[in-house]
């Protein structure tokens, strides 16, 4: 179906191969939740030639478990997400990022796809499927590949997809035992976007690590991982207070945050130390997480 | 475009770009009783259902609105008149500015949402200037509780 508009066209493909097909026209625009295409094309800060509308492909709204992992469609809602039994029990750090953006209405139609596809580094979900080690799946002329969460996204409102590109999926893997958490620091209103963020996941046997990551969101061009987290196995209980203090301390180090009106640079390094402790406290069960 | 549609129940046909806003699309049609505020998404006024899922009708693009189930403020005498009623009884309004996505919100909501906090939760991106939220909630909780009444009357 193609409707002219003005100079904008706005179609509405069945399927992936459609949408891939209709993506390769220049000035070409995937809208699926519209909670950011919307607004920008409303401010003027958008003027697609041709906007292909997501919703309405069965294949994308699929959410599935399948060997070891969960298969999330593209257009799941954030709505879906945070009250699905399955994402709660198995991932909570992504019901509570999903269940964390914007608001009621927010929430209602904007998709997982699209909250890594805008590649907005305030955005709440890449930090968490970062941590959770996700991959997102990427349908496009040249085939089908998949994506870390750090590889799709290079930089600030940037992503390395080609134009005729679509976001699929995004596949979580489930490890029995592993556990989750996401946190956000909003000092403003709670709908607002967070001045950082911080997502764990951590396995432990016996009482100690044996595999960590930690993530964070809001102080830099886009989420990135802290490495230094694996430092955490084999840590035993007595030892994670300055662990986890230490490891916060190279997710400071690693944040690139610029002076907004979230908070100013220096203001987001210093948080991003408090989040990412407190985050992994809580992943690893450590009393007296929280304040 | 042609946007083919339902409002409150009755078929809605207009012709309008494809990136209009879905509150622009109402208002045009004389629905003014979905109001406009902040424009980007944040305040609330403008709340109707899409295929019973609440939208900031300002950012809505009349595109993904084709083929849709709509109801605004309008239609909630019809559509969720236990929440319009809990919103006279409990004087859940001031100026009224904010009423029909107050109450839009409040209609779209689920079993899952029952006490205080969920409230306060769910309705965070409804804004009020008048109320101090406080008789807001309260028809919201009594709304909720009317339509447990109703799914299983005592």
């Amino acid at each position: 179906m193609t409707e002219s508009s003005g100079d904008a066209a706005f179609l509405v493909p069945g399927t992936v191969e459609a949408a891939v097909e209709a993506l390769g026209a220049a000035g070409a625009v995937a809208l699926a939740g519209g909670t950011s295409i919307g607004l920008m094309v409303g401010q003027g800060l958008l003027a697609p030639s041709v906007l292909v509308w997501l919703g309405r492909i069965p294949e994308l709204s699929v959410l599935e478990e399948e060997d070891g992992g969960m298969s999330i469609g593209a257009t799941t809602t954030l709505a879906a997400l945070a009250a699905h039994p399955r994402v709660r029990a198995t991932v909570p750090a992504l019901a509570d990022a999903a269940a964390s953006v914007g608001n009621t209405r927010v929430r209602a139609v904007a998709t997982i796809g699209g909250a890594v596809g805008h590649a907005d580094p305030r955005q709440d979900l890449p930090p968490a499927l970062l941590a959770l080690d996700a991959r997102v799946e990427v349908a496009g002329r040249r085939g089908r590949r998949r994506l870390a969460i750090d590889e799709l996204i290079d930089g600030f409102m940037s992503t390395v997809l080609d134009p005729d590109e679509v976001i699929t999926a995004v596949r979580v893997p489930l490890v029995v035992g592993r556990r989750s958490c996401y946190l956000r620091y909003t000092p403003g209103s709670a709908d607002d976007y967070p001045t950082v963020a911080a997502a764990a996941t951590a396995d432990v046997a016996d009482g100690v690590p044996t595999a960590v990551r930690l993530a964070i969101g809001g102080a830099g061009p886009a989420a990135y991982l802290v490495p230094e987290a694996e430092e955490l196995r084999g840590v035993p209980e007595g030892r994670w207070a300055s662990a986890t203090a230490e490891v916060a301390e190279s997710a400071a180090r690693r944040a690139d945050p610029v002076d907004d009106r979230l908070g100013s640079a220096a203001y987001k390094r210093r948080m991003v130390a408090v989040w990412a402790r407190r985050v992994l406290e809580r992943c690893l069960g450590a009393e007296g997480a929280l304040p | 475009m042609k946007m083919h549609a339902r409002v409150n129940g009755s078929p809605f046909v207009a012709e309008v770009p494809a990136t209009s806003s879905l509150l622009e699309v109402l208002r045009g049609a004389g629905l003014t009783g979905t109001k406009e505020g902040c424009r980007i998404g944040v305040c609330g006024v403008c709340t109707v259902l899409v295929d019973n899922r609440p939208v900031s009708s300002c950012l809505y693009l009349a595109g993904c609105a084709d083929g849709a189930d709509i109801w605004t403020v309008e239609g909630m005498a019809e559509h969720a008149p236990s929440v319009v009623d809990a919103f006279v009884e409990c004087e859940g309004m001031q100026c009224g500015i904010c009423t029909p996505g107050q109450i839009v919100a409040v209609a779209s909501m689920g079993p899952d949402v029952r006490d205080e906090r969920d409230v306060r939760h769910y309705l965070s991106g409804n804004l009020c200037r008048c109320t101090g939220y406080g008789t807001i909630v309260e028809a919201a909780l009594d709304a909720q509780a009317r339509r447990r009444d109703e799914v299983a009357p005592a």
